[in-house]
């Protein structure tokens, strides 16, 4: 038994008719992700931190900024051979324990959103770590919602983004 | 002991045996938990140890992780479930009349349902001399300790298999600082999951590296005392070697249960999407399993672990009770060798006039991209060094969704999932997983907000 949708737990979502395609969700989340949080602190570090969402173009003018979808039964857990991907049934979060990645690809293979990525070389095993949102944990609101000039972005739950999109 | 066994029986709760605490035994353990919380369950595997990661064990080789990375459960797991483990036990026989295991140490077990996820096994060679000390395979935790502990007097290793645990064991005793030279039958390396030109690829890339690669050989005798010295190939040249590693795929470990007689080279078990096999009781998951190939559109063997995860998952409710078809199996694979990632699932060659191959190459970033195509549908890609896509193609793949308006971005440099986001709209069906219509909910009205296209 696939557990029910749930439609109250947060994800973030982004609303297309209003992106505007500027990318500032990436930067936002990359600085997130930094080890100083600071924009023109982190451009120093090495290896430059990495961002887990991408602005992507469904055709001209019409974009999309997309990350994890925390799916309700998310491939990746699956796919996992280390076992360091888990989905934590009361917050419906999905996490990588990136102590326990040893960078096989194999979340990536079968992830359908293209929303894990891999970054070489960091921490001390010269191994390739797999990265995706993870709702910037110490943050209430994540980065990229917090710095989307357009409001395209929301941080809410199922129910309140399709109430407000209902047709 | 037994009279408790019988005594819990004779009360409401059943007992559930699993044979396997691999990647689809623990699925299936952790799926009846989820719904049943009193029964009693208990896990048989044949090795000692507590639950580890077979694919890992290649890390473990090279020294990229270490042997506490490679338990993919917490030292509490079988407490915590309230699982009870019988480890280092074999089964001796299935009497499935009175639904009771035999256990080679000649104790009796009875099970109101049984999963079989006993996996599969190295694949054995008729080669002279196999038996010979530093000669072995990797499929246990004790094989990559007995390689471990030759490394310190072996200098030159023979690998015989060019296909994906072989090229990964000799990745691994490379970076131990070991000369590796891999016997390869077949025409090319990875001919199992990849096509000619992405496999070489890949042998450029290994043979930049270090490794050698000899195709189109095979081994004929194993020299040596009662240590390995060298392998003799059947052109007669002498490799010498302290280290033979015997890497010819797995076959399944069904002896315990009976296989489909009329199909002698699928060693297998077969079952239904049930995961259920002609036995009521007895379900299968996993390498040991024989399942519904969605691409090949027949029964086939592909035993990976995240088919071995959602088998075990789906056999572990229905045990429970519940009644959920299996979407059925396809093959794929995850390489990465010196920094050279390539991922390929499916039909990877096609095989006709129906079958249609859609391929874009960028030599300078040694980028390929391959898509086939059959009635609208993709059913197989492989891509070379850049991966990132693949999760997107695999799962249309798998939803079956008619891909026409969009084939001509599918290899391009420039697909995304923002060009699957129409498709959601269009074949609503087809998508079948919720977060889909997340993404493409608030597509609707874009045509009003940009009437862009109006203009040109």
């Amino acid at each position: 038994m696939p557990q029910p949708y749930s439609m109250e737990s947060k994800k973030i979502f982004c609303d297309i008719s209003k992106c505007q395609g500027c990318k500032t969700c990436e930067l936002a989340c990359a600085v997130e992700h930094s080890a100083s949080k600071d924009l023109f602190l982190a451009l120093l570090e090495s290896p430059l931190p990495k961002k887990r969402r991408d602005t992507q173009f469904i055709e001209q003018h019409v974009s999309c900024s997309i990350s994890c979808q925390y799916c309700q039964d998310p491939p990746c857990v699956e796919a996992c051979m280390a076992s360091c991907i888990s989905k934590d049934e009361k917050s419906e979060k999905v996490e990588i324990d990136q102590t326990r990645c040893v960078g096989c690809s194999m979340c990536i293979m079968v992830c359908p959103f293209a929303a894990i990525s891999s970054q070489a070389g960091i921490g001390e095993k010269s191994l390739a770590l797999a990265l995706k949102c993870d709702l910037c944990p110490d943050r209430d609101s994540p980065a990229c919602v917090d710095s989307c000039p357009s409001k395209a972005l929301s941080f809410e739950t199922r129910s309140e983004f399709e109430k407000k999109h209902a047709k | 002991m037994k009279p408790a066994v019988n005594l819990k029986k004779s009360m409401q709760n059943k007992t559930f045996v699993v044979i396997g605490n691999s990647a689809a035994g623990l699925a299936g353990i952790e799926a009846i938990r989820k719904l049943d919380k009193n029964s009693r369950i208990i896990n048989i595997s044949q090795e000692p140890y507590r639950p580890y990661s077979r694919c890992l064990l290649s890390y473990y080789l090279a020294g990229l992780i270490s042997q506490e990375q490679l338990w993919i459960r917490p030292a509490n797991y079988y407490k915590d479930l309230g699982v009870e483990p019988l480890l280092g036990c074999s089964v001796e026989a299935i009497d499935r009349k009175n639904k009771t295991l035999k256990l080679k140490k000649g104790n009796e077990l009875n099970y109101d349902k049984l999963l079989c996820a006993a996996g599969s096994s190295a694949k054995q060679i008729e080669v002279a001399g196999v038996q010979k000390k530093g000669v072995f395979c990797l499929r246990t935790l004790d094989d990559a300790k007995g390689i471990l502990s030759l490394l310190g007097e072996a200098k030159d290793a023979v690998i015989l298999g060019g296909g994906l645990i072989g090229l990964r064991v000799a990745c691994a005793l490379k970076k131990r600082g070991i000369r590796v030279r891999v016997i390869v039958k077949s025409s090319s390396i990875l001919s199992q999951i990849l096509d000619v030109e992405s496999a070489d690829m890949i042998m450029r890339r290994l043979k930049a590296n270090g490794v050698e690669i000899l195709i189109g050989r095979a081994a004929q005798e194993i020299l040596g005392k009662d240590r390995v010295k060298a392998v003799v190939l059947d052109d007669a040249s002498r490799l010498d070697a302290e280290l033979v590693i015997i890497a010819k795929g797995v076959s399944a470990n069904s002896q315990l249960l009976e296989k489909n007689s009329e199909n002698s080279q699928d060693e297998a078990i077969p079952c239904d999407e049930y995961m259920k096999t002609k036995d009521p009781a007895v379900f299968v998951a996993g390498d040991v399993a024989l399942t519904y190939d969605i691409f090949k559109r027949a029964a086939a063997m592909n035993a990976i672990w995240p088919n071995a995860v959602r088998q075990g998952k789906l056999a572990g409710l229905n045990i429970a009770g519940e009644n959920i078809a299996y979407e059925g199996a396809c093959a794929m694979n995850a390489v990465d060798f010196f920094g050279y990632p390539v991922i390929s699932f499916g039909i990877i060659k096609a095989r006709g006039n129906d079958f249609e191959e859609l391929i874009q190459r960028d030599p300078s970033r040694s980028i390929y991209r391959k898509v086939v195509i059959r009635d609208k549908r993709i059913i197989g890609c492989v891509i070379a060094n850049d991966i990132q896509r693949h999760g997107i193609l695999l799962n249309l793949a798998k939803n079956a969704v008619d891909i026409s308006s969009i084939k001509n971005l599918l290899v391009d440099e420039y697909f995304d999932f923002a060009k699957v986001i129409p498709l959601i709209k269009k074949q609503k069906a087809a998508f079948k997983q919720p977060e889909y219509s997340d993404v493409a909910l608030s597509y609707a009205g874009i045509k009003k907000l940009f009437p862009v296209s109006s203009f040109l």
